[in-house]
């Protein structure tokens, strides 16, 4: 299981600080949401036993702008998100094949609906559940983000659309382990099933976006390389 | 009063948590206990705060990282580790938490689970983020203090 962070310079915690933590809480790996953090992989690998997946999160105020990011970074990231929250970006993001994952479409104004939900699973976009107000907020911001969770969740299962599960940290205290996000999504109403598949999912969009982006790769299925031998 | 025949009694268990936080902050028995009653009421509602009843038993903290158990009903553990779970802030300052383990008695829970805080062993200025900056360091871990606040690291990050 995988965890998405953000790191300094935009969270408090280096990469390497964050492996350390998510090695004593038992995550395989970590992807860092953050362009413009410094981490050395191998070392970190070597020290902790932690994956770090170089990933990028675009903030972008109109799907304009982000459609340039996009085109940018996408060689440069092996997990490329969208940061929703308005209608305008949640729906670009769920029709561009080159995204991987669309984060916070619950945020501010935005919304999700049974369309988005269809095309994101056509253009194989993850959508993000943010955990981070159900372990860090209170009161009716809590409430509210509880609500966007049941309602993303209820089209999610319906439509069968790929997701991934985050709290979103931007410190290593934010960080919480595989079990707490077992307990307390049960608590507000996932099934452990549900989060486990939604943390691993992480890990398995890493692995896939590795393999394409290797020298050998030419399409699903084709690769440069030597014949394999008939079993 | 006399008390309950054995068979009734209420089971319990105790989790055994690791804390961590900025390293000149001290975390007391009250605070944890504070704000555990507020999570459990606010994720759980009153009758699941009452029913996982999360009460500090011990509670050790030096220099920013700690460890505490609490006591909850056998049948809660879940519960009552989704609320442990839910605590992000003690007296203001933000915390790691994490449940190490669950044990029938405190004192195994005590011994297989507690007793692994190291101390702070060094106080120096670290060269990061291009400049020199005063920091604490634990363990291979380090904590930098910029003028922005504290920024978790290890000594893979700093150089000499």
């Amino acid at each position: 299981m995988y965890e998405a962070v953000a790191a300094y310079p935009n969270g408090d915690t280096t990469v390497s600080r964050y492996a350390a933590t998510a090695s004593r809480y038992g995550f395989s790996g970590i992807v860092v949401r953050t362009r413009e953090a410094e981490f050395d992989r191998e070392a970190i690998y070597d020290r902790f036993g932690v994956d770090v997946v170089r990933g990028i999160e675009i903030d972008a105020d109109s799907p304009d702008s982000a459609s340039g990011s996009i085109g940018n970074f996408r060689r440069s990231a092996t997990i490329l998100a969208v940061n929703g929250g308005t209608n305008a970006l949640n729906r670009f993001a769920v029709e561009q094949d080159r995204v991987d994952v669309l984060t916070q479409p619950m945020q501010n104004n935005g919304d999700f609906n049974h369309v988005l939900a269809r095309a994101a699973k056509e253009h194989g976009v993850r959508v993000e559940f943010d955990f981070g107000p159900a372990f860090r907020q209170t009161g009716g911001h809590r409430v509210q983000s509880l609500q966007s969770l049941r309602k993303l969740r209820e089209l999610v299962l319906q439509y069968d659309t790929p997701y991934v599960v985050s709290n979103r940290a931007e410190s290593h205290r934010h960080l919480r382990a595989p079990r707490e996000f077992f307990a307390v999504g049960e608590a507000i109403g996932f099934s452990k099933e549900m989060i486990e598949q939604g943390l691993s999912e992480w890990e398995r969009l890493a692995g896939r976006n590795r393999e394409r982006m290797a020298e050998s790769f030419i399409a699903p299925g084709v690769k440069c390389g030597r014949y394999e031998e008939d079993s | 009063m006399k008390h309950l025949p054995k068979h009734f009694r209420q089971r319990w268990r105790y989790i055994a948590v690791g804390i961590e936080t900025d390293p000149d902050t001290d975390i007391r028995r009250k605070d944890l206990q504070r704000e555990l009653w507020y999570s459990a009421g606010n994720l759980l509602g009153d009758p699941g705060s009452a029913d996982v009843d999360l009460t500090v038993y011990s509670c050790r903290f030096e220099d920013g990282v700690g460890e505490a158990v609490i006591r909850t009903r056998r049948e809660e553990t879940d519960r009552a580790r989704a609320a442990i779970a839910c605590v992000s802030r003690v007296s203001g300052t933000a915390v790691g938490i994490h449940v190490r383990g669950i044990s029938g008695t405190v004192r195994a829970c005590e011994e297989r689970y507690l007793g692994r805080a190291a101390g702070i062993s060094e106080e120096n200025d670290v060269a990061f983020a291009n400049g020199r900056h005063p920091a604490y360091r634990r363990d291979g871990l380090v904590e930098i203090q910029l003028p922005s606040g504290f920024v978790g690291a290890t000594e893979l990050d700093i150089e000499y």
